[in-house]
């Protein structure tokens, strides 16, 4: 592989040219791939070759027939010495990202969003997938399940089966996840000690309860109350943020004897009878009583009406608390960084007043960490340390498990009594075999070093996107920390205009390159880059050279 | 203790010794059991255990878990492993399982079939949200649709009863646009802001609000105003929507045998009347089918269909997946339509890993015909319970289908006097001889026998034999 990338360098002696021959062969592979399997991904090839012609008139190099010859060459003795075509495909990948390596220097540079950027190299071939196709699937959907679930993309995409930071597709294309499955699966897809965790527990006991003992959930806690500051030593498991926050919102209201909450504008807390009132956002609140929750304002730096004044926009929690209730309150409930809003980060120096509001009116400090939790913004391990602040009762669920339906809500002995005055019972709710997939989690995470990975990496990521902003208008906002990133979308940048449907096509041509990302915020503007913490600095070049070869395309 | 020790060590003899021939004799002469019954036998040893013991895991407990978190038994039971109808403590003791993780383990604990289809999927993708295609989502919504009676056609996949009856709850009241819910005493649908006041047990019933929520007599045959008149109990809920609410009302939600209010089978005929009044009053009807769906009845699949009515929405958990946390709602495309009103999202709801686990779970109820055989060794052990009620004074009532029974213990048959007390140590006893029930109802007075499906008849003698040689030495 080595000498025929050697030979190829020779060969073409502008670093340019090379980006073009990888270019051709990657697509001419691409072609050949989904000949063999379907015709989708050969759609998603198909814009990249006209796009290049236009840029490049001048090439003097050797001609594409020339060069095909030799790939085909080098093929057909890489044929021969693996008779397995899956394997072929995987020697051709590493040596597209060897060549991706060599030339990052150029990447980076302007002529970046003229040349495709080519998905890094990985060492891993996926199981022939035999299920049943997107359409067939669609129609199911449609027939049987909710009519309010949707999907990203025109075409949506089958994602049958998933590695690390990867996902494939039916035809065995692989795509990069810049989303984590909604910022969830943080060790990275079917990571093998999870697995393993799972499977191991799976052939000895699944269920039995809380009745009897099972040393699974005791562990569990214990290991989870060690990554907590403070008094923070009693864990309630549940299955999902939602029962979560349920759960958070009544302790708190038990505690303090009183019924307001104060949640802020743009939060995203649940979908049940009492979260629903503490989320805020109109297209996510049905039209049903959801009382005893007040909105504050947002500390939003972008948008906010203070931007980053973050005691400006303390003192509008204080008023509400003189104004809004009797001066008493139940309690506080944020989100560090808000996730389904459109990763907006709280304006510096906010939560410290707050708190000191929230104390004075005899309520409790809730902080979901559904999405900021376990390593993901790299600093800290929670969200609301980048703040400073401890509070009473935490919130957690997506990461915790990888993907395993899991939530948990840790909080004080003192507070954790008053549910004793009554029966709270969870039948899922840290099974062994949750318990055992969420301990493999913490120490995976641990093992890993992931935490210092989202940090390195998060903060690369984060810089390449700053830059781009100031290649691209249409980039209004570059923001988070870590693995939890937004970068909204505006058509301008004095009115911050939502920029609609220039981040849907934005999204379309990403997935065509092989890039996945999410979208969130009030407008659905803003691209939430949270994917799993393996991801590695090639794969933050490729996500921002996809982000910058498309919107180039616009 | 010594009870326990001799069991153990004669594990062994009960390869040699039919339980039937026993119970056979115990029943038929009314002979009092003078030794312990010996458990079935069951061709498997368990894995060597070599984790924390009871003792350990319970300061973990008390140290790092919710002081709420209660457990069975005096000496709470390490339980390590499972297999089938079985489990097994830290010393590698069996037990009965006749409670299967309150009624959840529904095909039997690790059933290979169900573990295989997990790990396959667990080993190709665990989590990618509904935002992408998945076909095991789809099909194992279709293998559910295809469950369910009338228009009942699309589903919605949540982690938990709990969320399953907020998510229905909030349809009833978006599809009728009205607030209030109606909901039976004694019921239990949930712990989160909604269900806590669908829930009528005030054990379970933290002081929140809880909503607009009317609580109807209980139409319990056992110990209602009205014994078994169907028409008298549902005059109440006329009643009510006359009188307690502006005559227009959300819905009406019920188990059709209450689970922990203690194995409650609701008066014969009770929801054909009460869903016509419901839906005459502008409201939609509510079945929950999280503990008594899914063939464990054995007449039938689901538990409304005891009382021939089909409802508008269906809820379920527990026994859906085996021990797996999933929830669903059913309900017909024209109800589900008010949920594309706003955005409706759940992040683990029908994972892969679940929707896989579920659908092998369906599979494998059909392909064992756990339906015939719940009402097989069902109506086997509700008659020698019934047998045994007349042995014993303390048994004031022995209720319930298929293998959903309850036993209600009295200390005096006409006042109805909860023997609790008595309940507390016949439970203790029974696990001493090897056999783990459930206890429930207000007053924890009823035995509830809720088994894996995978129970058979001789486990039912063994069973039995274990409640008599308890009873008789009380």
């Amino acid at each position: 592989m080595q000498k025929f990338a050697s030979s190829l360098r020779r060969l073409t002696a502008d670093g340019d040219k090379l980006g073009w021959c990888r270019h051709q062969c990657f697509s001419q592979l691409t072609q050949r791939q989904s000949s063999i399997e379907e015709s989708e991904s050969a759609s998603a090839a198909a814009p990249i070759i006209p796009a290049f012609n236009n840029s490049s008139p001048l090439y003097v190099g050797p001609t594409a027939d020339k060069i095909l010859s030799k790939m085909q060459k080098f093929a057909s003795s890489l044929r021969r010495l693996t008779a397995d075509g899956d394997k072929l495909g995987w020697c051709c990948r590493q040596c597209f990202s060897q060549l991706t390596q060599r030339q990052s220097p150029i990447v980076e540079s302007e002529s970046a969003s003229t040349v495709a950027p080519i998905i890094p190299a990985f060492d891993y071939s996926p199981p022939p997938y035999v299920g049943p196709t997107a359409d067939e699937i669609l129609r199911k959907r449609k027939d049987f399940l909710s009519p309010s679930m949707f999907y990203l993309y025109k075409k949506p995409l089958n994602v049958v089966h998933g590695k690390m930071q990867y996902l494939f597709d039916e035809n065995g294309r692989r795509y990069l996840d810049g989303f984590g499955g909604i910022a969830t699966v943080n060790c990275g897809h079917c990571h093998p000690d999870v697995v393993q965790a799972i499977i191991n527990q799976i052939t000895s006991i699944q269920h039995s309860t809380i009745l009897y003992l099972n040393h699974c959930i005791a562990d569990f806690a214990a290991a989870l109350a060690e990554k907590m500051p403070g008094e923070l030593k009693v864990v309630f498991f549940t299955n999902s943020g939602t029962e979560a926050n349920e759960l958070a919102m009544m302790i708190a209201r038990l505690y303090t004897g009183c019924q307001d909450m104060i949640s802020l504008r743009n939060a995203y807390h649940g979908n049940a009878a009492g979260t629903m009132g503490a989320t805020a956002q109109s297209n996510w609140k049905f039209n049903i009583v959801q009382n005893g929750v007040h909105h504050a304002m947002n500390p939003d730096p972008y948008r906010g009406a203070f931007g980053s004044d973050g005691e400006k926009y303390a003192k509008d929690v204080d008023d509400l608390i003189q104004y809004g209730t009797s001066g008493h309150i139940a309690g506080f409930i944020f989100e560090a960084i808000q996730g389904v809003g459109g990763i907006v980060e709280l304006a510096p120096n906010y939560l410290p007043p707050v708190y000191k509001s929230i104390k004075k009116a005899g309520g409790l400090v809730i902080a979901d960490e559904v999405q900021s939790g376990f390593a993901r913004t790299g600093t800290n391990f929670w969200g609301f340390q980048n703040q400073g602040i401890v509070p009473d009762i935490v919130t957690m669920a997506k990461g915790i498990g990888n993907g395993i339906p899991l939530g948990a809500v840790v909080t004080t002995p003192e507070i954790a009594k008053v549910l004793t005055r009554r029966s709270y019972f969870n039948t899922f709710g840290g099974n062994p075999v949750c318990s055992t997939a969420g301990h493999a989690v913490l120490k995976v995470i641990e093992r890993e070093n992931l935490q210092e990975n989202a940090h390195v990496v998060g903060s690369y990521l984060k810089e390449r996107l700053t830059t781009l902003k100031e290649k691209h208008e249409i980039i209004g906002d570059v923001r988070g920390r870590g693995f939890i990133l937004g970068v909204e979308l505006v058509t301008d940048r004095k009115l911050k205009t939502p920029a609609k449907t220039e981040i849907v096509e934005t999204m379309e041509m990403m997935k065509d390159l092989g890039v996945l990302v999410g979208k969130g915020g009030f407008y659905g503007n803003v691209f939430r880059i949270t994917p799993p913490l393996c991801f590695t600095k090639e794969d933050a070049d490729f996500l921002v050279d996809a982000m910058d070869y498309s919107m180039s395309r616009l | 203790m010594a009870v326990q020790r001799n069991i153990t060590n004669t594990k062994s003899l009960s390869y040699f010794l039919n339980p039937k021939r026993v119970s056979n004799l115990s029943s038929l002469r009314g002979f009092s059991l003078a030794q312990p019954p010996e458990l079935p036998p069951f061709d498997y040893q368990p894995v060597p255990y070599k984790g924390p013991l009871a003792d350990q895991v319970f300061e973990k407990r008390k140290k790092y878990l919710g002081p709420s978190l209660f457990h069975y038994y005096q000496k709470p039971l390490n339980i390590v492993e499972g297999k089938m109808q079985y489990l097994f403590d830290e010393n590698g003791r069996r037990y009965l399982d006749a409670f299967a993780g309150i009624v959840t383990v529904s095909c039997g604990h690790c059933h290979p079939e169900i573990l295989r289809a997990i790990e396959e999927q667990n080993k190709l993708l665990q989590h990618a949200t509904t935002i992408y295609l998945h076909h095991a989502i789809a099909d194992f919504a279709e293998g559910l649709a295809a469950k369910m009676p009338g228009n009942l056609k699309v589903v919605y996949f949540v982690n938990s009863g709990t969320e399953a009856n907020e998510l229905a709850m909030l349809m009833a009241r978006l599809y009728s646009g009205n607030l209030g819910m109606i909901a039976l005493r004694n019921a239990y649908h949930g712990g989160s802001a909604g269900t806590i006041g669908l829930t009528a047990l005030n054990t379970w019933k933290y002081p929140i609000p809880q909503g607009e929520i009317h609580h109807v007599v209980n139409p319990n045959p056992y110990r209602g105003v009205f014994g078994s008149d169907a028409s008298l109990y549902a005059q109440d809920v006329q009643d009510h929507i006359d009188h307690g609410t502006s005559g227009r009302v959300a819905g009406f939600i019920s188990e059709t045998i209450q689970g922990v209010g203690g194995a409650v089978e609701l008066a014969p005929g009770y929801l054909k009347l009460v869903y016509d009044m419901v839906r005459k009053a502008g409201g939609v009807c509510i079945a929950d089918e999280v503990q008594t769906g899914f063939g464990r009845t054995g007449s039938h699949y689901w538990g409304f269909q005891t009382q021939d009515v089909i409802p508008d929405i269906v809820t379920m958990a527990k026994g859906i997946g085996n021990g797996l946390p999933l929830g669903a709602v059913v309900t017909t495309p024209e109800i589900a339509q008010v949920m594309a009103q706003k955005i409706q999202f759940n992040t683990f709801g029908g994972n892969p890993v679940c929707s896989a686990g579920g659908l092998a779970v369906l599979k494998v109820l059909d392909k064992e015909n756990r339906q015939k055989h719940c009402a097989d060794v069902g109506s086997h052990l509700i008659g020698r319970l019934k047998n045994l009620q007349q042995k014993f004074d303390i048994i004031g009532d022995v209720r319930g289908r298929g293998l959903m029974v309850g036993i209600e213990l009295v200390t005096d048959r006409k006042d109805k006097t909860p023997a609790k007390a008595e309940t507390a140590v016949l439970f203790e006893k029974l696990r001493e001889v090897g056999v783990l029930v459930g206890k429930g109802g207000l007053h924890g007075n009823v035995f509830r026998i809720k088994p894996p499906m995978c129970f058979n008849k001789d486990d039912a003698d063994f069973l039995l034999d274990a409640l008599d040689y308890s009873m008789s030495n009380l």
